[in-house]
């Protein structure tokens, strides 16, 4: 039963995307992934609408005081088990907004991070590659 | 229409020695006024001058007082009002209910500097998260900002979706986490059965703090810091930033770099506008057109990406010029690519124009009248698919735009389809504009040094970012940081457009309506 579901989880991951501030760089390189020069769906990958529906978060952008709530009540809504993938130099570390006054910094200030994917923005081909390593991880585990 | 003279005669009439007028600073001309005399001095140019919009209110810290500057859109250019208020009691009138476009502008200053507008209809809190103290105001020079973190780790869920016990009215919460929404902004509906009664926009999910981190960094890293407000539009907030510093220095750029500029802040628009188009296709559920347009749209960021050498945040201009040059064998790329795109735009522009289930969505949804584009001083592609013909690269040309020949494009239905084919029709022009530059590509140096240290002064400049009008305040005080650095991006302007197009409306229309807007609340917030 286990295996199906590990088979399942890697043949077809349910991804949501969460900005919780980001400048849009990243967005529209997530947004790039689903159309048709990269299309990530051949993977089995999926945009799900609702984060119960979701295996993993893509989360783009530095945490702004304001998101970081949300940020976590969407992860806390995931069901078990769940990634998170922080894309760009802002979600990994805090970026060029690190220190600001509205601003919390990268997304492991608040929620756990299993991938990170630096690059302002980082290209398509670079989250492809972060996505594929966690699924890669998932089969060994 | 009245021109600058007509306008300061008229202000010299009214406050005879009270004014003081500098022409040509902070725009066409600037005019120092008490703090008491502003709501008759508004009220008597809007009088004279019926498509007088408000631009920006920029606040900024004198030490002893705040200033207020009210940068107004006339005619003829930018006319800035300075006035003043005292750091203890900052109180000046409002001035909405004279220019309803003034609304969010005020809002905005007084969550960053406190000031308190008397007589404003809904003076609640704007850009700055919910649990932020009341008394800091992080824009004024002496706030004490380094302890901020620890009064906001206090994490509870607030439930917001609550039903008020007084209507019949049905509470709708649209967002921050939304499936048609990219980015997480917040927007609670009140609907009665089908059609929305009203709606209140929550800005500053995405507020980082951008105009204050400028002040704490130099002019150079500050045009890295500048791209990144937004990802979209990266290269109009370079050039707008890197004029300001030229302008204030003096320093004259090359043609040849001022036509690569061109280049690139024309590709940020057509890749812009590509997007956004696709994204409608989304919104009115043609999924299709969506996969159609972001697929053409990927020509444009390998243009970008070879002339500037990353994707999507552009780093190519800088101060004093360009930092690549166009090469020769760059040229017969950009013209093949450029013979592709219009040969799909003529495509997209006859989908557009005969697909019933394009018009059936957008006709006649949303409509902003010429009178209401004026009143709510929207820009850009919102304005001119309403019949208000502005555009900064015609009206205030900079880089090369002035030696381009290229077509103002509007409408005059302003429904949703209209700003949608205002856009297209913008590809077009866009094409020809780069087919121009590099045609005429001036020889010479695409760059120049400049001095490191930029003397003291203020300048306020404008450029055409693909959503419009984007303003920069830039004040230096002759050391190596700036001491102030206001951008006012289009689509805060464009926030009262929502309220106005979307209250009326049928619910289903809501999504397509927010996109015919093209909102990018990482501008709107910073």
């Amino acid at each position: 039963m286990r295996s199906i579901t590990t088979w399942a989880r890697i043949k077809s991951p349910w991804v949501i995307h969460f900005n919780s501030g980001a400048c849009n760089g990243c967005d529209i390189e997530v947004i790039a992934l689903l159309t048709p020069r990269y299309d990530v769906e051949r993977f089995g990958i999926k945009l799900a609408p609702s984060p119960r529906h979701a295996d993993v978060l893509l989360t783009t952008g530095v945490v702004t005081a304001q998101c970081a709530e949300r940020l976590k009540r969407i992860y806390d809504q995931m069901p078990e088990p769940k990634f998170v993938v922080a894309i760009g130099a802002c979600a990994c570390s805090g970026g060029v907004f690190k220190g600001n006054y509205s601003v919390v910094g990268g997304v492991e200030n608040i929620i756990p991070v299993n991938i990170y994917i630096p690059g302002c923005p980082p290209k398509p081909e670079a989250i492809i590659d972060g996505v594929v390593k966690l699924l890669n991880s998932l089969k060994e585990a | 229409m009245l021109a600058i003279n007509e306008i300061l005669f008229n202000i010299q009439e009214l406050l005879g020695d009270n004014a003081q007028i500098k022409k040509f600073f902070l725009g066409k001309a600037t005019i120092v006024i008490n703090a008491k005399s502003i709501k008759d001095v508004v009220a008597r140019l809007v009088k004279n001058d019926s498509t007088l919009g408000l631009s920006a209110i920029t606040g900024i810290d004198l030490d002893k007082t705040i200033g207020l500057l009210y940068h107004l859109r006339t005619s003829e250019g930018i006319v800035t009002i300075k006035t003043e208020v005292s750091k203890g009691k900052p109180i000046i009138s409002s001035i909405t209910n004279i220019i309803p476009g003034a609304n969010f502008h005020e809002r905005e200053a007084a969550d960053l500097f406190g000031i308190i507008f008397k007589d404003h209809p809904n003076l609640k809190r704007l850009v700055l998260p919910d649990n932020w103290p009341n008394d800091l105001y992080p824009l004024r020079k002496d706030a004490n900002l380094e302890d901020i973190s620890k009064s906001r780790d206090n994490f509870s869920y607030k439930i917001d979706g609550s039903q008020s016990q007084e209507d019949s009215l049905v509470n709708i919460i649209v967002g921050p986490q939304h499936p048609a929404l990219l980015e997480p902004e917040k927007f609670s509906l009140k609907v009665d059965g089908e059609i929305v009664k009203y709606v209140e926009p929550r800005i500053g999910y995405v507020h980082r703090g951008v105009e204050k981190a400028a002040e704490k960094k130099t002019y150079l890293q500050d045009v890295y810091l500048v791209e990144r407000i937004c990802g979209i539009c990266n290269a109009c907030h370079a050039s707008a930033f890197v004029e300001s510093v030229e302008k204030i220095l003096g320093t004259q750029v090359p043609d040849r770099g001022k036509y690569i500029r061109t280049v690139i802040l024309e590709l940020n628009r057509l890749h812009s506008h590509l997007l956004l188009l696709g994204h409608a296709g989304l919104e009115i559920g043609y999924e299709t057109l969506f996969q159609y347009l972001w697929r053409d749209r990927e020509p444009v960021m390998d243009l970008t990406e070879m002339l500037t050498g990353n994707r999507v945040i552009a780093s190519s201009l800088t101060i004093g010029g360009v930092r690549r040059d166009i090469k020769e064998t760059h040229i017969p790329i950009i013209k093949k690519q450029m013979i592709y795109l219009r040969e799909r735009m003529i495509f997209y522009k006859d989908l557009f124009e005969n697909e019933p289930s394009i018009k059936l969505r957008t006709k006649n949804v949303g409509v902003l009248s010429t009178q209401d584009a004026i009143k709510l001083c929207v820009v850009g592609p919102v304005a001119r698919a309403s019949g208000v013909p502005i555009d900064v690269r015609k009206d205030d040309p900079y880089e090369a735009y002035g030696e381009i020949p290229f077509k103002l494009v509007t409408r005059n239905d302003g429904d949703a389809y209209s700003r949608l084919m205002v856009r297209l029709e913008e590809l077009f022009e866009s094409i020809n504009i780069i087919d121009y530059a590099i045609d005429n590509l001036p020889k010479g140096p695409y760059r120049i040094k400049v001095p490191r240290v930029v003397s003291a002064g203020e300048v306020v400049n404008r450029v055409e970012a693909p959503r419009g009008e984007l303003l920069y305040y830039l004040k230096s005080n002759g050391s190596a940081y700036p001491e102030r650095v206001k951008v006012r991006t289009p689509t805060f302007s464009n926030i009262p457009a929502f309220q106005k197009t979307i209250i009326g409306e049928n619910m289903a229309d809501v999504p397509a309506n927010i996109v015919s807007l093209d909102p990018c609340f990482s501008c709107t917030d910073r």
